[in-house]
């Protein structure tokens, strides 16, 4: 018995020692933190979700390039996980205690900007703007009512990836991928590849990898609500892309097309990898996972065809921003930092290490240069910034942040078969100018 | 003559007690394939788990999904857990979940005595309110929740996850009332004639009684405490306090993630789990004795 | 006031009170504020950041007269409730019988019946949609087996909340174990006498087991009725970050408040609706214990 109570106490000792036994006194500075303060040194807390192997040595770096350079601010880099990280900060903001700077999706920069969750950056930065370092259509997300409320970082834009190997072996042109959605077509059919009922390879479908709303507006070639949440859904045109949407559904049959999705979904075993996929449309980091899975594969990249020659290969894009949280206490500090995080040496090393598009234009194009991509890699990334040109963002309109939940279900419906495309369209258009009506 | 019939009616009783044991012999059998085969259904997402955290990501991210893994890799276990520091994650992990599964058994079982067992002016009203706080999703009140702990200093400390459980939880308390309602109030009555106290009666009738449902309720809460993954996050900012479920985050990419790695992390997380609800379950056993032991 | 004054009423009172006291203080300390202030902050359009102001009732107003997707999610978590919430009692219920008879490698399949229940997180999540695959899943092939053409599940919104329900019934181990826990207090002496009267096996359990066991019955009911209502997790990971999935037909209530908080940062709105909800369950919850007194057995004698 007395063994066992040793034993007992012995454990218990050795497991508060290795806990945290710091899980049991408050205050949220570490001593060193509280230090280098009292030298007059300034801290920001720096929030991002790149935690993995791959993308948090390569912010640590940044970071770490920052602090030596200079001696008046220390960045602090926190990892939180995707999505939860902006609960907390959320949360944080509301505590009236948040971090200094944090990565958020540039998609809602400008609704944090009049929610007064973001600082104005406008405000800090006075007459010394950086924004032309950065593609246009970034920066005109970042602002709410003519001011920024964060410093883009990095981006992306939706291209069409391509089997080359399968174009060779049905008679096409590896060179030459589709251009226009009748190529598209035209080339799906030939790449389909039936094996009784079952499709042993499928040629292209619209609507894996990118939603309906891209190729709306690859062929308005502008969103379908804008920032002021005009909405202009109901439309000839539209009811034509959704007809031929449906069409390359009803072809496959629904059983097929479902049955692809729920691989997509998974995120894991992707058919694009395995060759059961001829064409795809997908965000041009997708290469690295070609890269890393199926490094064998023979494949092209293209912009998104287009609706007819002439009309613009429009894409879409998304991104990410660095902002600082309502209630920072080192505003001039954070700033300092993102500035530093949005110039080119920073921006550069991070363009190629993670093979990401970034903001700022100048190193962007530096890295579509770098030795330090493959063949392919190079290909790929020099094909991704020239598609910025074509690549709008379609960021959330502050008088209707939520819209997609009013169209989102009347196009499956009309997928589905359960109502027309007009009839869709009409009623999510209604739908969304309610909403838009309430909250003005 | 006598005897003659009572031989004759001693061996229809043989006759009517093998054909009992029989049937209890088959419905034994029975029992065992039936649950024998469902195993199978409630096995296969576990085995999905340990296959999936013996590939390699090429394996796993190229179609046709495989139920073996082509090669073992052992190694993947090792690469887990030098991804993050763990061994300080479990150590913190256990001693929040200690904690928490002391607090609970002891404020639950507590307070359900008080709503089960004694009379009390306004009893139904607190009742409700205990039930009503189950009912407001937590989502509304996370916000001010962080911020009544912040005003409490209590942000980057364990006491947001660990001083709630001595308060008691809804679900708990309802749980356990249930159970004491089951006791004989005679028992209590009788005690009471003898002069004991509420407090003297909950610990030396009470708590025996209901063992299995504090077992449930230590199982429970176990669970909660070290799946727990949003209070952590939320409260915690200093890494070397972080608990296991945050730290196999870092395999959860935005694009991609590490299925391999977060297999393996969740299968190792998970066994301590099972082997407690393996050795718990003595308080389940008893009872199964009582019903059935006359016959072995 | 000297102990001796009290009455044995008022003695009893006091103690009562002091077994409380805990839950009281937790109450009046840390939960009762933030529900106290989600409910004021619903009359107002507080986002977090700004200082709230104080519009009235028309959160509450508009979620009734020009919310459309409000009435959506909430029938969707109806339908929920109103399948999962029978269908996963009574499976934990048989299961738990089932588990406490005496079988070879009883403590082994305790143990695999329990695992779904704490098997939770993303990955679990990820196998049922491989599982519910129209084509190579698992459950339509083995429906194939008997000649069944397995429905499209998690792509045909008809089919979506059967997919939920059916992920639902597979982790019922939870609720298993509370049964498991309440069969544990039945005399013995119950099922001899049964015996002795040749009470077949499924006599035994409908009218013995049963009735001792309608306490946590009861408890099941009213806490998987609560939860039920609060489905969130499945639907979030299930419909690719909480769009609602096909037709939104998984837009459940809480996944809708969800986005209105913290996607919209409509929090005064998400307020207004969670104490929508709280008045829906609430009703329901004082039903179910106006009606428990006539079903319910409590062997303990009545509630005093």
């Amino acid at each position: 018995m007395v063994s066992w109570k040793k034993t007992g106490v012995a454990l218990g000792g050795a497991l508060l020692m290795l806990s945290g036994c710091a899980g049991f006194t408050t205050g949220d500075e570490t001593e060193e933190e509280t230090a280098l303060e009292e030298e007059g040194v300034e801290i920001v807390d720096f929030w991002t979700f790149w935690g993995s192997e791959t993308r948090r040595p390569i912010i640590d770096k940044i970071v770490a390039d920052f602090n030596e350079s200079q001696d008046e601010i220390e960045v602090v880099h926190s990892y939180y996980p995707w999505g939860d990280i902006w609960t907390k900060e959320l949360a944080a903001i509301g505590a009236g205690d948040p971090p200094d700077v944090v990565i958020n999706d540039i998609n809602a920069t400008a609704l944090r900007g009049m929610e007064g969750q973001a600082e104005s950056l406008t405000a800090i930065m006075g007459n010394n703007d950086i924004s032309e370092r950065f593609y246009p259509e970034l920066w005109e997300a970042t602002l709410y009512e003519g001011e920024s409320y964060g410093l883009p970082f990095n981006t992306d834009t939706r291209m069409l990836f391509y089997n080359k190997d399968a174009f060779e072996e049905v008679g096409l042109d590896p060179e030459a991928p589709p251009a226009t959605w009748a190529e598209l077509e035209e080339f799906a059919l030939m790449l389909d590849e039936k094996a009784g009922e079952e499709y042993e390879r499928i040629g292209f479908y619209p609507l894996w990898g990118v939603g309906y709303d891209v190729w709306l507006t690859n062929l308005n070639g502008e969103n379908y609500i804008d920032q002021e949440g005009n909405v202009s859904l109901a439309t000839e045109e539209n009811a034509e892309v959704l007809n031929w949407l449906k069409s390359w559904r009803d072809r496959l049959g629904a059983d097929t097309v479902d049955s692809f999705k729920a691989k997509f979904e998974s995120n894991q075993g992707h058919p694009f990898l395995s060759g059961e996929l001829g064409m795809m449309i997908a965000n041009m980091n997708f290469y690295t996972q070609i890269r890393d899975y199926a490094p064998d594969l023979n494949f092209g990249v293209a912009p998104i065809p287009e609706y007819e020659p002439g009309n613009g290969f429009t894409s879409w894009g998304g991104g990410f921003v660095a902002e600082i949280p309502k209630g920072s206490d080192s505003p001039e500090a954070a700033l300092e930092f993102m500035k530093y995080l949005t110039d080119v040496e920073a921006q550069t090393y991070w363009a190629v290490q993670n093979f990401d598009i970034v903001a700022n234009r100048e190193a962007a194009e530096l890295a579509a240069q770098s030795e330090e991509f493959s063949e392919d890699g190079r290909m790929v990334y020099e094909a991704g910034t020239e598609n910025m040109e074509h690549t709008i963002l379609t960021p959330v309109p502050t008088v209707a942040p939520d819209f997609y939940t009013l169209v989102n279900p009347e196009v499956d419906e009309f997928l589905l078969g359960e109502q027309t495309a007009e009839e869709a369209l009409q009623n999510a258009q209604e739908a969304v100018e309610a909403l838009v009506e309430q909250n003005q | 003559m006598i005897d003659q019939r009572v031989a004759a009616k001693e061996r229809t009783r043989e006759r009517y007690m093998d054909n009992v044991n029989n049937r209890k012999q088959l419905l034994r059998w029975f029992n065992f394939i039936l649950l024998a085969a469902g195993s199978l259904l409630f096995l296969s997402p576990l085995w999905w788990m340990i296959s999936t955290s013996l590939k390699s990501m090429v394996e796993i991210m190229t179609p046709p999904t495989t139920v073996f893994p082509q090669d073992w890799l052992w190694s993947n276990y090792a690469r887990t857990l030098e991804a993050a520091p763990f061994a300080r994650y479990a150590a913190n992990t256990i001693v929040i979940t200690i904690i928490v599964v002391a607090g609970n058994v002891l404020a639950n079982s507590f307070i359900a005595y008080g709503f089960a067992k004694i009379r009390f002016k306004g009893k139904g009203f607190l009742f409700a309110v205990v039930l009503s706080t189950m009912m407001i999703p937590g989502f509304v009140t996370l916000v001010p929740q962080y911020i009544l702990y912040a005003k409490l200093g209590w942000l980057n400390s364990y006491y947001p996850l660990i001083i709630p459980a001595f308060f008691g939880s809804a679900f708990f308390i309802f749980l356990l009332r249930q159970f004491y309602m089951t006791i004989p109030n005679e028992l209590i009555e009788a005690a009471k004639m003898e002069g004991a106290s509420h407090f003297y009666i909950w610990r030396k009738i009470g708590i025996p009684l209901t063992k299995p449902a504090l077992a449930t309720v230590a199982i429970f809460s176990f669970n909660g405490a070290w799946n727990d993954f949003l209070g952590p996050l939320l409260y915690l900012n200093d890494s070397d306090l972080y608990t296991l479920q945050i730290g196999l985050q870092v395999f959860k990419g935005q694009v991609s993630t590490q299925w391999n790695y977060l297999m393996a992390g969740s299968l190792l997380v998970l066994l301590p789990v099972i082997v407690l609800f393996f050795v718990f379950q003595k308080y389940f056993i008893q009872g199964m004795n009582l019903q059935s032991g006359s016959k072995e | 006031m000297n102990k001796r004054f009290l009455t044995h009423k008022q003695k009893e009172g006091l103690a009562g009170y002091i077994f409380v006291m805990p839950f009281i203080v937790g109450f009046i300390a840390l939960t009762g504020g933030p529900l106290v202030f989600s409910f004021i902050a619903s009359f107002t359009n507080y986002n977090v950041a700004s200082d709230m102001e104080f519009i009235g009732i028309e959160n509450y107003a508009q979620l009734f007269t020009a919310d459309q997707i409000f009435m959506t999610a909430l029938w969707n978590t109806v339908y929920f409730v109103l399948f999962s919430v029978p269908l996963t009692t009574l499976g934990a219920l048989f299961l738990a019988a089932l588990l406490n008879q005496d079988v070879p490698g009883m403590r082994v399949f305790r143990t695999i019946y329990y695992l779904p229940a704490v098997l939770s997180g993303v990955g679990v999540y990820l196998l049922w949609m491989q599982l519910l695959d129209p084509t190579t899943g698992l459950i339509n092939i083995a429906l194939g087996w008997f000649g069944i053409d397995g429905p499209n599940w998690l792509f045909d919104p008809d089919w979506t909340k059967p997919s939920l329900i059916l992920m639902k019934m597979w982790s019922v181990g939870g609720s298993m174990l509370l049964y498991l826990a309440s069969m544990q207090g039945i005399s013995k002496s119950l099922y001899e006498a049964a015996e002795i009267d040749g009470a077949s096996g499924w006599k035994k359990f409908i009218f013995i087991t049963v009735p001792m066991v309608t306490p946590i019955i009861f408890f099941d009911l009213v806490t998987s009725t609560i939860g039920a209502f609060q489905i969130f997790q499945e639907a979030y990971v299930m419909t690719s970050n909480g769009e609602g999935g096909p037709a939104n037909s998984l837009l459940f209530y809480n996944l809708y408040l969800w986005n209105k908080a913290f996607e919209a940062f409509d929090m005064g709105y998400a307020m207004a609706m969670s104490w929508v909800l709280f008045v829906i369950v609430f009703v329901i919850t004082i039903f179910n214990l106006k009606l428990a007194p006539r079903w319910v057995h409590y062997e303990g004698g009545d509630d005093k």
